[in-house]
């Protein structure tokens, strides 16, 4: 933001250097003589705002100031990023922002300038929602007088059907979310993670029902978590500890580590936590043992038939079941003195111990019963005492929307004052638990701070070189939001009202009781209906919208987005999350980085040669440029080729053109290019793709 | 010395005059790429010798992903540690996995490295060591085989990339170096290099690019980052590649049906017949990645599928490359994140196992028939000359010509070298 002090106040400021370059303190008079240090952050409805030193806003009616003040409240221009939502919220941020200035202040950095409005609402679209505004969205909040309109687009975006699509992409990236896995369709496991995130569901409490879900996948989709690496429990749990608590202990499952704590052993005791869950081949739901079943599959006749059964019968038996005893033990070639191979492992919690002052978190001593070791495990890691669960995913949220963590990888945290700001890392930490572990709540803290509202970062970074966090970084869009922006160009806001909600009909289509507690000719009957019901998932058509979308469109003729998504050109034009996950390989949304969810966090941002060949010659750009784009249509709608080029500009970039670039546009409209040769232009430019 | 500013792009002016003629297809200009670093190449220092020594002209490059049992496939074993399949004779005086009966009747043309080893359990550190040589460590991006030799020999087409990686994303594999010496990704070998005809008439494409220039400039200007630099490389790049003519390297229906057919219809069969397609075109690198090893549970089933389809491409490639007497300049490798346990647990599968594996290697001036190293009886250690991803690396640096052991200073001034200072291994030379 532009500063315009007074000469002598701005030297004042410089001299005692006590805060930010860009804050004006004022001394404010009530009518009873009262006296208040704060920066003016505007008046709104016969109230003044006024933000003190450690972040508090107070609201004062307008009237009670001494009468200089109130004529200063209606002349001075306001400071900072206008009147925040609620008096908290603003010290959340102002603390943030504090610690971020400490931060640049001790490297002789300066914050970037803050963003402009155009800047701003384009960003926070992309990072809330995942996608660009339309240009009707941007304008109604360019358009808007309001000094409030910032903390009210966030409150809006943070409660809108993108939020939900958005979180879902970044989560379904790092949990490796993948259609197919185990050879059955995890449908019910993104549908349920989808569910929590638009309850907003408190993340401890989502990765605590993760940790300790039972049953079958068709039935509770929480097990999915589990069932993805079902048979493999030592690389899920080192997933798990990396993922969640940032804890580095991969190396551990083989040898101790050579950098950090954590030694073999430790890696064995935890996983014993795990070694009572039974995820493969689970006991008496579909594993075929039991007579009368086989039987019943002998007699399906044909071969085909009782193929099916049996894919049916392992669909079934993806369960996750506790056991009475821990099995798990020393691996064969453990080499340390401290145990043999192939000795059986007591479970036991790692401990931290940051501070020395303070006691090591121990978390709760394990029972003896082996049934419960998978809940001792998850409310150990969930615990608000955990030192790292709150500073792994308020380190990942932080990347979510400034572009890179406060520690970086954000999968090891294992030393938190080796971060750029580690006073910082360790105030988000206790913020996500103050929060408890809201995270709607803590982005929009973040997105309140001004850190978060300034310029992104125009100079290079070398490598290695720590980013002190002047303002977000600039980032090229993750493949979801360049595909959900390119929807949105072609339909609109309208793109965020198709859901895909297949993981209810393929539960009952496939949900069958192999448990024996069916009569045989009922149980027959069921297995019919369900392998007749189960061809439209195999083979290409499998996890594709379009079959369920036609069911429902028979009984509801409308046109409904709720219920199909359009097609143009053979692309789908729904939200990233509502389609096959991960797309085909030839799709926009891999050939642009989407994960293959095989490896957790693989999203890529990398350019290449076929990337560019797509974005110039591909469906996408012919999409987008065709008669029936909104983008294309909103346009030629203008009356003057001026204004024409402006609807452009505004759908693309959520700003108007520049003089010079209105100019040339509109020379080039004068000379025979037409309105898609324009929208490929704007399509292909840097500025599209990349999030200022 | 900065990398990125040798190659800042060039005035505008004569950029869009190259794009006009790349577009109208008049011209074809050389890539952007190489020309900075031939020339610095042209300038090495005296070149090491020895055997092999820059035999090979190309590399293709075999990663498999997931952990590729070396028990059930190049280092097989009896008794207990057996598996499914009993080991097989083969053309050599050695024997492999059961699986790999195709592969067994090109035995006398491989090297087998059964001394591998390893620190990582882990996929994605595992799978970075054995393509880079380094650990994942901060922000830096270590380079691929192919990037270093398109550093220290410039480029090996004058249209099409040095590098291409098949199956896979690039996955940073050009490391500090310049987004032109990123492989090109080919996801999908059936489907090729899509999207490279224009739809508009050269005209209308000459307006569009020019005026992208345009209207981009100001953004451009503000934000002068590699990332943005390097899109801005890769348009340049891939305007080029157009208008060349030599795009028919990725179109495999120009294959005959019978030899696709024998490389094996999955996409890792098409992948090697491509890569033999494209060091005909001269690619230097090409990357093919398959996955499907991490065989934790039912190994018998697993092997079945994804070993059979090593089997059958590796046969096929090296015999093809052979016949068309481009296995002598065409080194070969086939390599994984680790190996996997000698023991089969109550899956029937087996675990992750770094402690020991294989890798092979073949053409490019490598032994034919030929083992190095050993692991001991049940195949949980190494018995005899241990080598690490750094000597494997170091050793197909060694057979393409590279300086091994020149330092090259990364951008942020930071010391690396081919295969972070492993050893060429001698005796896997002819």
């Amino acid at each position: 933001m532009k500063t315009r002090l007074c000469l002598p106040l701005a030297c004042a400021l410089l001299i005692t250097g006590l805060q930010a370059d860009n804050e004006v303190y004022r001394t404010w008079t009530d009518a009873q003589g009262r006296k208040l240090e704060a920066t003016f952050r505007g008046i709104e409805n016969g109230n003044v705002f006024l933000q003190v030193r450690n972040g508090y806003v107070y609201r004062l009616p307008l009237d009670k100031l001494s009468a200089v003040d109130q004529q200063a409240a209606k002349t001075l221009k306001p400071e900072g990023l206008g009147i925040p939502s609620d008096p908290n919220l603003a010290q959340a941020a102002a603390q943030i922002d504090m610690l971020v200035e400490a931060g640049l202040k001790k490297a002789e950095l300066k914050p970037n300038p803050l963003a402009s409005n155009e800047q701003f609402v384009r960003r926070v679209f992309l990072d809330l929602a995942g996608r660009i505004p339309t240009r009707e969205e941007a304008l109604e909040f360019i358009n808007d007088p309001s000094v409030s309109k910032r903390a009210k687009v966030i409150d809006r975006l943070l409660n809108s059907e993108g939020y939900r699509s958005h979180l879902f992409n970044y989560f379904a990236d790092m949990l490796r979310m993948a259609d197919v896995a185990q050879k059955a369709r995890f449908f019910t496991y993104q549908d349920w993670l989808k569910g929590q995130i638009g309850d907003n569901v408190p993340w401890n409490k989502i990765v605590h029902s993760m940790m300790a879900a039972d049953g079958k996948l068709l039935e509770n989709g929480a097990t999915g978590y589990l069932l993805r690496d079902a048979g493999m429990r030592l690389d899920n749990l080192s997933l798990t500890l990396s993922t969640f608590i940032g804890a580095n202990v991969s190396c551990a499952q083989c040898h101790d580590h050579p950098f950090a704590d954590w030694t073999q052993r430790q890696f064995f005791e935890m996983a014993a936590y795990f070694g009572a869950t039974e995820t493969y081949g689970a006991k008496g739901n579909g594993n075929g043992s039991m007579p009368g079943i086989r039987k019943m599959i002998a007699s399906l006749g044909d071969k085909k038939l009782q193929q099916q059964a049996k894919n049916l019968m392992r669909v079934n038996g993806l369960a996750v079941e506790d056991t009475s005893e821990n099995d798990l033990k020393m691996p064969d070639d453990y080499k340390y003195p401290d145990a043999k191979p192939g000795d059986p492992v007591k479970p036991k919690l790692i401990t931290w111990s940051d501070d020395k002052n303070k006691k090591a978190y121990q978390g709760a001593q394990p029972t003896k019963n082996d049934e419960q070791l998978r809940s001792q495990f998850a409310k150990w890691m969930t615990s608000p005492d955990n030192p790292r669960f709150a500073m792994t995913i308020a380190n990942r949220m932080w990347k979510h929307i400034f572009g890179i963590g406060v520690k970086e990888p954000v999968t090891d945290l294992d030393d938190p004052n080796a971060s750029v700001n580690p006073a910082l890392l360790h105030h988000l930490a206790n913020e996500m638990v103050r929060l408890k572990f809201d995270l709607k709540q803590f982005l929009r803290v973040l997105c309140n701070t001004q850190t978060y509202q300034r310029e992104a970062t125009s100079h290079e970074l070398a490598d290695n070189t720590p980013y002190i966090f002047p303002g977000p970084i600039l980032r090229r869009m993750t493949a979801e939001q360049a595909w959900d922006s390119c929807a949105t160009l072609v339909v609109g806001a309208d793109v965020d009202k198709y859901k895909a909600n297949r993981g209810a009909t393929y539960a009952k289509a496939m949900n069958v009781d192999f448990s024996g507690g069916a009569s045989p000719e009922v149980f027959k009957q069921q297995l019919e209906n369900a392998i007749a019901s189960m061809r439209q998932y195999g083979g290409k058509a499998a996890g594709n919208p379009k079959n369920n979308a036609k069911k429902k469109r028979m009984a509801n003729e409308e046109e409904d987005l709720t219920m199909k998504p359009p097609v143009r050109n053979g692309l789908v034009l729904a939200r990233a999350s509502e389609l096959p996950q991960p797309e085909k390989d030839q799709h926009f949304l891999r050939m642009f980085g989407q994960s293959d969810r095989q490896i957790a966090d693989s999203e890529s941002e990398e350019g290449s040669i076929p990337q560019v060949l797509m974005l110039m010659n591909g469906e996408a750009q012919r999409v987008i440029g065709q008669k029936d784009s909104l983008v294309v249509q909103t346009a030629t709608a203008q009356k003057t080729p001026e204004q024409q080029v402006d609807s452009l500009y505004l759908s693309f970039f959520s700003r108007k053109p520049k003089p010079a670039e209105l100019g040339e546009a509109v020379a080039g409209l004068g000379n025979g290019m037409t309105m898609q040769d324009l929208t490929w232009v704007l399509f292909n430019t840097r500025e599209f793709i990349f999030v200022e | 010395m900065n990398l990125h500013n040798q190659l800042d792009p060039i005035t505008r002016r004569a950029f869009c005059e190259r794009w006009a003629s790349a577009a109208l297809g008049v011209t074809v200009l050389h890539g952007l790429g190489g020309s900075a670093f031939a020339a610095e190449a042209a300038k090495t220092t005296t070149a090491p010798s020895g055997p092999g020594f820059g035999k090979a002209k190309n590399i293709i490059f075999l990663q498999m992903i997931g952990g590729m049992s070396h028990i059930d496939t190049l280092d097989p074993k009896t008794g207990a540690t057996q598996g499914p399949k009993a080991p097989i004779k083969t053309k050599a005086d050695f024997q492999l996995g059961g699986t790999m009966e195709n592969l067994a009747k090109q035995a006398d043309k491989i090297s087998i490295i059964r001394s591998m080893s390893s620190k990582t359990g882990v996929h994605a550190a595992g799978q970075y060591v054995i393509r880079t040589g380094y650990e994942q460590r901060g922000t830096i991006k270590h380079p691929n085989i192919g990037a270093w030799a398109q550093h220290f020999l410039g480029s090996s087409h004058k249209t099409l990339p040095s590098s291409v990686c098949v199956n896979r994303q690039p996955q940073n594999g050009n490391g500090f170096f310049p987004s032109s010496f990123s492989p090109l990704p080919i996801l999908d070998p059936d489907s090729g290099l899509q999207y490279a005809k224009n739809e508009a008439s050269p005209e209308q494409m000459i307006k569009r690019l020019v005026m992208l220039e345009k209207l981009d400039a100001g953004f451009r200007d503000r934000f002068q980052t590699s990332e943005v630099k390097s899109y801005t490389q890769f348009y340049d790049k891939t305007i080029s590649i157009m208008s060349s003519t030599d795009l028919e390297a990725f179109h495999l229906d120009d294959e005959p049906a019978a030899l696709k057919e024998k490389y094996g219809k999955g996409k890792f069969g098409q992948g090697c017949l491509l890569a033999r397609r494209l060091v005909e075109k001269g690619i230097r690198y090409i990357e093919v990645a398959k996955g499907g090893w991490d065989m934790h549970n039912n190994i018998d089933d697993g092997l079945d599928e994804h070993g059979a389809e090593l089997d059958q491409a590796l046969a096929a490639l090296l015999e093809d490359l052979k016949e068309r007497g481009l296995l002598e300049s065409t080194l070969v490798v086939l390599c994984s994140e680790f190996g996997r346990t000698p023991k089969v647990n109550g899956n029937g599968g087996r675990d992750h196992y770094p402690k020991v594996f294989s890798t092979l290697l073949a053409g490019g001036g490598i032994k034919g028939g030929y083992i190095y190293g050993a692991s001991d009886k049940e195949g949980t250690a190494v018995a005899d000359k241990q080598a690490s991803a750094q000597d494997f690396l170091s050793t197909i640096g060694w057979s393409l010509g590279l300086p091994i052991d020149e330092v090259v200073m990364s951008p942020s001034n930071r010391p690396f070298t081919v295969g972070d200072k492993g050893k060429a291994i001698m005796e896997l030379f002819a």
